[in-house]
């Protein structure tokens, strides 16, 4: 890791650093054991995503319906921001330190969300939905300033839930594992321990592809997008 | 945290999360799938899926868990517990899903797979699932035999077929929850199978090859004596967009090309492998026009003595390669820093056979284990059952501990996979830096 890598890293984790968390801990601590993602990190993609339309991605699972909060602080549920359209549903938290997680996660959004806005015909078909799994400390109030800070050009949907208990039964169905990470005595230290994933669904809510830390690339996932829009399409066409 | 506190917080963790864009992550025990949460630091166990042998305790397979923890002076070197499936099915290779909780573990006899939760206890792992259904779902692929995690998904290579129990096969993959998903069979003249890796920055994944249910289920001897059955080893690599899952080049990796092994460093962009039979080390490296060539870079021991390199662990450096050979139960280290020329720097004798070998993602530490298949294990006094714990201090391999796995009634330890306490109860690591770590 280069000197401004490294400089970065350690910004980055103060930056991030919940004010809930014991913050002196947490700075003892090396950066590095809390990217608990390894593999090939960040991700900066050397090569060029197979053409839309020229492979298939099968159905991996099926989620359902759950309730949620939108950024007013409205109930309402997970198909009713979908819309039964084409989703990139991602699963944060706000305060995340994760180089390779939320922010990673949150910078690639931003990214499909710029090219879906430029452009009408997806825009009208594809939905993005962020979703926070740290429902205490992610209020409505708090998924509207991340909102405000992306000043999303698409259907980009910011919400979290009423408490745990909502919270679970969909982190099951999306088989989103998440666990708040202590210190050795048992304290939380207002970080989690979760495994990047983005789910790709379908107007069926079929979960058609997870992307994790190794090739969530905005192309890659623009290229799956008009995979299942061409899928779609063709089955319009095909009565 | 006021609003405006918190605004700027977002904002500077998104600018630097952008600066950071092309930072690498590393890996722990080196050959794992990159798509799950890494173990830093000493690991507290070893899971080792074990093949029963009858007479030997209750006969059947079952993941076997030792203490690896020199500060747990009770367990350390002990069997802390057994979980027997009942029966004696191959077991062979096992592996993580994504959330690192659950190890998938197969048999390449009939074909059964079981899910052990490892996170709930980890020194006692459980059977939560069986999959009994692979060779109908894949609509006919036998021989479960690598389990490599993606997002959401277990990809399993198969050995065989249900057709004529040859070497033709695919790949098959399962949600997390074992539900079935597709079946990609390997493309012709190249239909052979064994292991699976990812490349995600290439989008490439690469499989290797080795031999059908007919030949892997027969005595060694025997095989090795049938010119015909010699004739049904596998002698390809095939090169896929991972992505589309499409087999896009076949390379010629004659004599059984078995584990592959990317480089983990950045800009690095190859893999390794070690072919069985021909006794080489084979450079499977991307050429400046994308494609990819495979190159034999170094023999391995005499090859004319047949010593059957069996497993390799590259370290997280990618500075040493691990090579174990079967017939003269012995590890050979390689220096693969210029990896069109590896330097054997050390050879350790670790028993009278030996096949598994799996480093620590601080390089620390190297295990071993001595059963190939139930067949072709040797027999009389060399049919040593162990795992074998070794220092590695960059130069020599050192004893830890071994532990025998026939005078404790468990079988034949085939592969192993790692376990920590403070990782399966989410626990921050207190500042333990790895040897990668320091060097950069």
């Amino acid at each position: 890791m280069t000197v401004v890598r490294a400089f970065a890293c350690v910004l980055l984790t103060l930056a991030a650093i919940p004010a809930a968390a014991d913050d002196a801990r947490l700075r003892a601590a090396d950066p590095n054991e809390l990217a608990y993602t390894y593999g090939v990190g960040t991700f900066a993609p050397d090569y060029t995503p197979p053409p839309p339309g020229s492979y298939a991605l099968p159905p991996i699972d099926t989620v359902t319906d759950h309730a949620l909060l939108d950024a007013e602080g409205r109930s309402t549920t997970l198909f009713a921001l979908t819309q039964d359209r084409v989703a990139v549903v991602a699963f944060v938290y706000t305060t995340c330190a994760e180089t390779t997680g939320c922010l990673l996660s949150l910078g690639v959004q931003h990214r499909l969300d710029r090219v879906i806005g430029a452009d009408p015909n997806l825009a009208r078909r594809v939905a993005l939905v962020t979703i926070s799994f740290d429902p205490e400390r992610d209020t409505p109030a708090r998924m509207a300033v991340m909102r405000t800070f992306h000043a999303p050009q698409s259907e980009w949907r910011f919400a979290t839930t009423r408490d745990d208990a909502q919270l679970q039964p969909l982190l099951a169905d999306f088989d989103q594992p998440v666990a708040k990470l202590r210190f050795e005595d048992g304290a939380w230290t207002g970080l989690f321990r979760h495994v990047l994933k983005v789910f790709l669904l379908d107007g069926q809510h079929r979960v058609r592809n997870v992307y994790s830390v190794g090739f969530f690339d905005p192309t890659l996932v623009l290229n799956d997008v008009r995979t299942l829009l061409l899928e779609a399409a063709g089955e319009r066409a095909g009565g | 945290m006021t609003r405006n506190a918190f605004v700027g917080r977002v904002g500077m963790a998104a600018v630097l999360a952008l600066l950071l864009g092309a930072a690498r992550g590393r890996a722990d025990e080196t050959c794992m799938s990159p798509y799950m949460p890494k173990i830093t630091g000493q690991e507290d166990y070893v899971y080792v899926w074990t093949l029963g042998v009858e007479g030997v305790g209750d006969g059947s397979d079952k993941l076997v868990t030792i203490g690896a923890n020199p500060t747990d002076t009770a367990h350390y070197g002990k069997v802390i517990s057994s979980v027997s499936v009942g029966g004696r099915h191959e077991a062979h290779h096992a592996g993580f899903g994504d959330d690192r909780g659950h190890l998938w573990a197969g048999g390449l006899d009939d074909s059964l797979i079981w899910v052990f939760d490892v996170a709930a206890d980890p020194a006692h792992p459980k059977v939560v699932r069986t999959i009994d259904s692979f060779v109908k779902d894949s609509d006919g692929v036998v021989g479960p035999h690598t389990f490599f995690a993606l997002p959401g998904r277990m990809l399993v290579t198969g050995l065989s077929n249900d057709k004529d129990h040859g070497g033709r096969t695919g790949l098959v993959e399962y949600n997390n929850d074992g539900k079935y998903i597709q079946t990609l069979w390997l493309p012709d003249k190249a239909e052979y199978g064994y292991d699976v890796r990812v490349q995600p920055r290439l989008n490439r994944m690469l499989t290797s090859s080795f031999t059908g249910w007919n030949n892997y289920m027969t005595p060694l001897p025997k095989v090795m004596a049938n010119p015909e059955a010699m004739k049904h080893i596998g002698s390809t690599m095939v090169v896929w967009d991972f992505h589309a899952r499409k087999p896009i080049q076949t390379l010629q990796v004659p004599g059984a090309p078995l584990e592959i092994r990317w480089a983990l460093q950045p800009r690095h962009n190859y893999a390794l492998t070690a072919a069985a039979l021909t006794s080489k080390i084979w450079l499977i490296e991307q050429k400046d026009d994308g494609t990819f060539a495979a190159t034999a870079v170094a023999d391995i021991a005499n090859p004319k003595d047949i010593p059957f390199p069996v497993d390799v662990s590259l370290s997280a450096d990618d500075r040493f390669l691990f090579v174990d050979t079967f017939m003269d139960g012995s590890c050979r280290v390689y220096d693969v820093s210029d990896p069109h020329h590896p330097k054997l720097v050390h050879t350790q004798k670790i028993g009278s056979q030996v096949n598994m070998v799996s480093e620590t993602w601080d390089g620390k530490r190297v295990y071993f284990t001595s059963s190939l298949l139930a067949n072709w294990d040797k027999t009389g006094k060399d049919n040593e059952q162990f795992l074998k714990a070794y220092g590695w201090d960059g130069k020599r391999l050192t004893p830890l501990f071994a532990v025998d796995f026939l005078k404790e009634g468990l079988g034949r330890p085939h592969i192993m996979h790692f376990g920590q306490e403070r990782f399966y109860k989410n626990q921050i690591y207190s500042g333990e830096t790895a040897r990668l770590a320091a060097a950069r």
